[in-house]
């Protein structure tokens, strides 16, 4: 069996454009665009028809939404940054749901790279702002040369690799997720195959197989005892399976063991994962920026 | 053919698009979420503050017309006190004055029964010292006109001493 792992896929390649050369319209930039158009039309529903008194269920979402986002800000950086509250939002509910995406079977923006570099070059930019702004353009200079000037190249290093680190933090997660659940499910068709096939090939392994399970099942259920009644129940539909395989056609090239098992490893990888990981670039993006100002 | 991107590439026209979208993303949630969330929790602690400034000031109220009343209430009791006082004073004045007169007149009315008793005496002791001497007169004739014998004289001082005691 062939699997192959790959980045977004190319839908159009436009030659010899001014500056950039050859550019790619990737799955990434439309789908960004797709999620964009999510995220709007969110805001414009949960912003509409919004009152003082006697509100909806609705605003009463929106309202705790917000409420705790300025919530997370001032726990991250205190009073005085208001101004970055829309900016951690958005990078928040874009990374949600770009992560989210892919529940969808949608190519996920947040699995390229470019994505999270975007993000935190604008990160970047504004921990740079603040740290001149809070100790003048020398003082940010003469930074790199502490403790002693030897220092120096690391210290370029490290500032440049903050948000190098923060974009491959959600990038990896990200594009782990996805390779793990490929390779969840390639392995789990092969299984399929490989198992079932075996049984259907043998009609008489597959018929003693649901005769052991049944009558395991049986007792179990006489007994009331689920450590014989599981083992029954799985037995009994292997036996089920391997009979519908050796029918052939769509049952045997149907992927019986892929379907329900991949939900559990999805649910940490794409589920868990996902929101984590964007919780994560929020409060480093926060907290980097307080570093930067300051007290 | 479907192409596809390595699993790390680098692409700038997605960089900068990304960079882009973030911006546009941001305007869009700040302008049609944001705002307009903050500007109706903001209304709403206006209104929450309104609220408790006009239950402040409707009790402030409360409490100044509470004094005001208790502060008539007290003139009121005043008032009725000195009414009362002076009402009790006059009524004892005007008793007094009343027993006074009431002594005067009667000390009068006694001045003129003890003048019209002293009057009536003297008139009376006139009188009886008129019949006296018309008595005495008479006796005095009668001894004239008769010899007198020591009992006839006996018996007519007699006579004559009862007359008196009459």
């Amino acid at each position: 069996m062939e699997m192959s792992i790959n980045g977004a896929r190319i839908l159009f390649t436009i030659e010899n454009v001014p500056i950039l050369g050859t550019v790619h319209i990737t799955q990434t930039l439309v789908v960004s665009w797709l999620v964009m158009l999510i995220l709007s039309a969110l805001c414009i529903w949960l912003g509409s028809g919004l009152k003082v008194t006697n509100i909806s269920r609705k605003q009463a979402v929106a309202e705790m939404a917000v409420t705790s986002l300025i919530k997370f800000v001032h726990g991250n950086m205190g009073e005085g940054f208001d101004r970055y509250i829309p900016l951690v939002g958005t990078i928040f509910a874009t990374s949600v749901v770009s992560n989210l995406i892919s529940l969808l079977g949608i190519w996920s923006p947040t699995a390229d790279l470019m994505t999270e570099l975007g993000w935190a070059l604008v990160v970047f930019i504004l921990i740079t702002y603040h740290k001149i702004k809070s100790s003048g353009i020398g003082g940010y200079l003469k930074g790199f040369l502490d403790p002693i000037f030897i220092m120096a190249p690391i210290n370029v290093m490290s500032e440049l690799f903050t948000p190098i680190s923060m974009a491959c933090r959600h990038f990896g997660n990200i594009l782990s997720g996805t390779v793990i659940s490929a390779l969840i499910y390639g392995a789990l068709t092969a299984a399929s195959y490989g198992l079932l096939g075996l049984l259907g090939s043998v009609k008489v392994v597959a018929i003693f197989l649901i005769l052991v399970g049944g009558a395991l099942f049986w007792f179990g259920r006489k007994k009331g005892s689920k450590k014989m009644k599981i083992p029954g129940i799985v037995l009994a539909v292997l036996g089920v399976l391997g009979l519908l395989n050796s029918l052939g056609g769509v049952f045997a090239k149907f992927p019986f063991l892929a379907v329900g098992i991949p939900a559990i490893t999805s649910f940490y990888f794409d589920w868990f994962g996902g929101c984590i990981q964007a919780f994560i670039f929020c409060t480093l993006t926060t907290i980097f920026i307080k570093q930067a100002a300051g007290d | 053919m479907e192409v596809y991107q390595s699993l790390v590439a680098v692409e700038p026209l997605t960089l900068i698009a990304t960079i882009c979208n973030l911006f546009v993303q941001l305007y869009i949630i700040k302008r049609f979420l944001l705002d307009k969330i903050l500007a109706v929790l903001d209304a709403r602690r206006k209104a929450a503050d309104q609220q408790i400034a006009d239950a402040q000031k409707a009790r402030e109220e409360a409490a100044a017309i509470k004094e005001t009343y208790e502060q008539n209430m007290l003139q009121a009791k005043a008032q009725a006190e000195s009414i009362l006082e002076n009402a009790q004073k006059t009524a004892s004045q005007r008793s007094e004055s009343i027993i006074d007169d009431a002594k005067a007149q009667a000390a009068r009315i006694m001045d003129k029964a003890s003048a019209q008793i002293a009057m009536e005496k003297k008139k009376a002791i006139n009188d009886a010292k008129d019949e006296i001497s018309d008595l005495a007169m008479t006796i005095a004739g009668k001894i004239v006109e008769r010899e007198l014998n020591p009992e006839d004289q006996q018996q007519m001082i007699n006579r004559f001493i009862d007359k008196l005691g009459e």
